[in-house]
């Protein structure tokens, strides 16, 4: 009997001591990165390509820090809070990565911010833009003085957003009331919070109804009835899942009511097709650089590699976390260059909050991506956002970019800006039916 | 005690003998794993207790994990109670809250039983996140929670010390007279209540049990992520995760599950560096089906088979 359990708990631990061999082989002396995130969303997917183009650059140049080659390794999350803290912990105690960039969502990210302050591991968000992240920050910097964003934060887009409410929603359109429809995520819920704290009273708009959605609705006619009956002004849509299928229906149905939010799945040139060419009408807030974004020459070169490299492999066009991670790439090895690597990690915060990449267009600030410093006071809401992007949310934008624009869908499948002024290449408009 | 048993002890030694060994020589990401496999035996056995044994199948195991988990991260994170008090509330709170929600459950049978409890983990799911969201965190939860230790070492022996204590006192329960009757329910339900048993009392003991169990692995588990969300604790996958474990290990035997949860964490951590994406689940899911198929009372008993023939050929 013994001798059995002993034949069984060594298979067991053969089991086990396979576990734990190195991984698979890599090229001596190599700088690790590893991506953290989705590896099936569009989103996560433009995260890690931004982050190959930004690799293939810096080894094509003759590696970083001292000629070494960079090595990207990736961990998925699948959008999972509990399975984003495994690779958090595969990342950094199986594949010893220098530098982490991640393409993950707000839960997923705050699951393993707590491993991130245990490592110590220098940490890139470009996806979420939760400013309960950048508040830890603010508030226990040595903790968490290691993580840095590059998508500004929600409060800042909100605080842009409120621009847009009071000069284009309530006196160009002369819009007074809200219906607003909120996909069940933590993202969305957020988001509400904010409208309901900052939009809505700043921009004199009252919300008649808040209805929450499941993720999985497929069927949105009684959604839609409930919220016309309502007669609001506008609907306020808040959709990052499965975006298409609201915003589809919306024209399908031609819902009675002009509809603005955030739809994540219209930030996509798949927008179009995904909705069966049924995208006319939507508008959408966005993080930058987005459709119908005019690149400047640096950021259309990023592009036409991208277009290069990766064909018509959906996204054809990459959402703005793809930028962020090129750019936010280049920062963070700038960053090591100058501190003579990721460790010491107090040496490489200190050069990644002096980095500045300025990006003109002509001859007027376009894009920035520098990081808001510890103890710097952003003016115009009177707060620190230490280590989130340095945004800038008063016209003109000479101290950033925006921390959003609003882009807007038009019924022959084109897109444009429609917010802010400086940024603007089209016009906000209802859908057809409507006008 | 009889003598099977005492050997049977024995193994339980050897096997708490190897696995604090096991630091020695294997890495710290081995070590990560194997503190989630901890996590999953914890809550595969509590599942065990009371489905496993009963036959009472409960879908709403994530509710309960969801109450300990809750209970404590609110205590400690928002109020600044200790974590030595915290965690004792956070399975009393379990115990108490689940058994309330559980009684009139115990009075229904089959899918209505498994449905009513899905019911309660959803119930629980929609308030984290609308009542008292300041407090719950609401849809992102909570992030910054105390942990007991750090660094996969100390996790490590903590998590498998609690699994071994619990392991080994199930195991040693369900081997006593209640254990038995516990599994009688499960084979014909009305001929235990003939014998003069107290059927829902027997229930009741057996969800108390598995509530108690499920509250410990809850509050550990959250003070190890440092974290909790809704969608971490009351999704589908997540409960599915721990049927599965349960199940592939072999339901009813206790050991099954601890065997189903290691098989299970260390099958997706292995296949990591080779297939990283959704690969490895499509992967998983067909060696847990081979496995299934070919053994539906799961490589316990799979285990427990060979052993047999072992036997025999040396004889």
């Amino acid at each position: 009997m013994l001798r059995n359990i002993l034949a069984g708990l060594a298979v067991a631990m053969v089991a086990i001591w396979s576990l734990s061999a190195p991984p698979p082989a890599s090229a001596a002396d190599t700088v690790k990165v590893g991506y953290i995130g989705s590896f099936d969303t569009d989103t996560g997917k433009s995260t890690i390509r931004g982050t190959e183009i930004a690799i293939e650059e810096l080894n094509a140049a003759g590696g970083v820090l001292g000629g070494r080659m960079i090595e990207l390794v990736k961990a998925d999350t699948r959008e999972d809070v509990a399975e984003g803290i495994r690779a958090y912990e595969y990342l950094n105690e199986v594949e010893n990565v220098d530098f982490i960039i991640s393409g993950s969502i707000d839960d997923v990210s705050l699951g393993w911010l707590e491993r991130m302050a245990e490592y110590r591991t220098p940490t890139l968000d470009t996806w979420t833009s939760f400013i309960g992240i950048i508040d830890k920050v603010v508030e226990d910097y040595d903790k968490y003085k290691m993580y840095f964003m590059n998508v500004a934060c929600d409060f800042a887009l909100a605080m842009l957003y409120v621009d847009f409410g009071k000069d284009v929603l309530a006196k160009d359109m002369g819009w007074k009331t809200v219906v607003v429809m909120q996909e069940d995520t933590a993202f969305a819920g957020g988001v509400y919070e904010l409208i309901e704290q900052v939009l809505a009273p700043e921009a004199n708009i009252k919300i008649l109804e808040h209805i929450v959605y499941d993720i999985n609705t497929v069927d949105f006619a009684p959604i839609y009835n409930k919220a016309a009956a309502s007669k609001p002004d506008f609907i306020y849509l808040i959709s990052s899942v499965r975006s298409q299928v609201p915003a589809s229906q919306y024209v399908k149905l031609e819902v009675p009511v002009p509809m603005t939010g955030i739809n994540v799945a219209a930030l996509g040139k798949e927008f179009w097709t995904d909705s069966g060419g049924l995208g006319g009408g939507i508008s959408t807030l966005s993080p930058i650089p987005s459709l119908g974004f005019e690149l400047d020459e640096r950021s259309a070169d990023f592009y036409a590699r991208y277009q290069a490299k990766y064909g018509d492999a959906r996204p054809i066009f990459p959402h703005f976390n793809g930028f962020n991670a090129y750019y936010g790439m280049l920062n963070a090895f700038a960053a090591a260059e100058r501190a003579g690597g990721f460790a010491p990690l107090d040496k490489w915060v200190e050069e990644m909050e002096n980095e500045d990449i300025v990006i003109e267009k002509d001859g007027e600030m376009w894009l920035r991506y520098a990081f808001w410093k510890p103890g710097e006071i952003e003016p115009r809401t009177n707060r620190e956002y230490t280590h989130n992007i340095k945004f800038d949310i008063q016209p003109p934008y000479d101290q950033g970019a925006p921390s959003m624009v609003v882009i807007q869908w038009y019924s022959d499948g084109s897109t444009s800006v429609v917010y802010p002024p400086k940024y603007a290449n089209g016009k906000f408009e209802v859908p057809d039916w409507l006008k | 005690m009889d003598k099977t048993t005492l050997k049977l002890l024995g193994g339980w030694l050897l096997f708490g003998v190897i696995m604090c060994l096991l630091p020695l020589v294997v890495s710290t990401g081995t070590l990560r794993i194997l503190i989630f496999a901890h996590f999953l035996a914890i809550f595969a056995m509590s599942w065990d207790i009371l489905s496993g044994r009963t036959g009472y199948i409960s879908f709403g195991h994530p509710f309960l994990i969801g109450i300990a988990g809750y209970t404590t991260a609110i205590l400690s994170f928002r109020y600044g109670v200790p974590i030595y008090f915290s965690i004792p509330a956070a399975v009393a709170a379990t115990m108490v809250g689940g058994t309330l929600f559980f009684v009139p459950a115990l009075r229904i049978r089959g899918t209505y039983f498994a449905l009513v409890t899905l019911a309660f983990m959803e119930i629980l799911y929609q308030m984290t996140k609308v009542v008292a969201p300041k407090v719950t965190g609401g849809t992102r939860g909570i992030s910054g929670i105390e942990t007991i230790v750090t660094g996969a070492v100390p996790n490590y022996y903590l998590t498998f010390a609690a699994m071994f204590v619990i392991g080994l006192l199930l195991w040693l329960l369900v081997r006593t007279r209640i254990g038995i009757a516990l599994s009688a329910i499960q084979m014909d339900e009305e001929a235990v209540k003939s014998a003069g048993l107290n059927t829902t009392k027997l229930k009741l003991f057996a969800f108390m049990v598995s509530a108690a169990v499920a509250g410990i692995g809850g509050a550990f588990y959250v003070h190890y992520l440092g974290s909790i969300a809704p969608r971490g604790i009351f999704e589908i996958n997540f409960l599915f995760t721990i049927l599965i474990a349960a199940l592939i290990g072999g339901a009813g035997t206790i050991v099954g599950p601890i065997i189903g949860a290691y098989f299970l964490t260390m099958l997706l951590e292995f296949l990591r560096p080779v297939l990283p994406g959704m690969e490895r689940y499509f992967l998983y899911g067909i060696v847990a089906l081979v496995v299934y198929v070919y053994q539906p009372n799961g490589i316990h008993s799979l285990l427990a088979s060979a052993r047999r023939h072992l036997s025999v050929g040396k004889s």
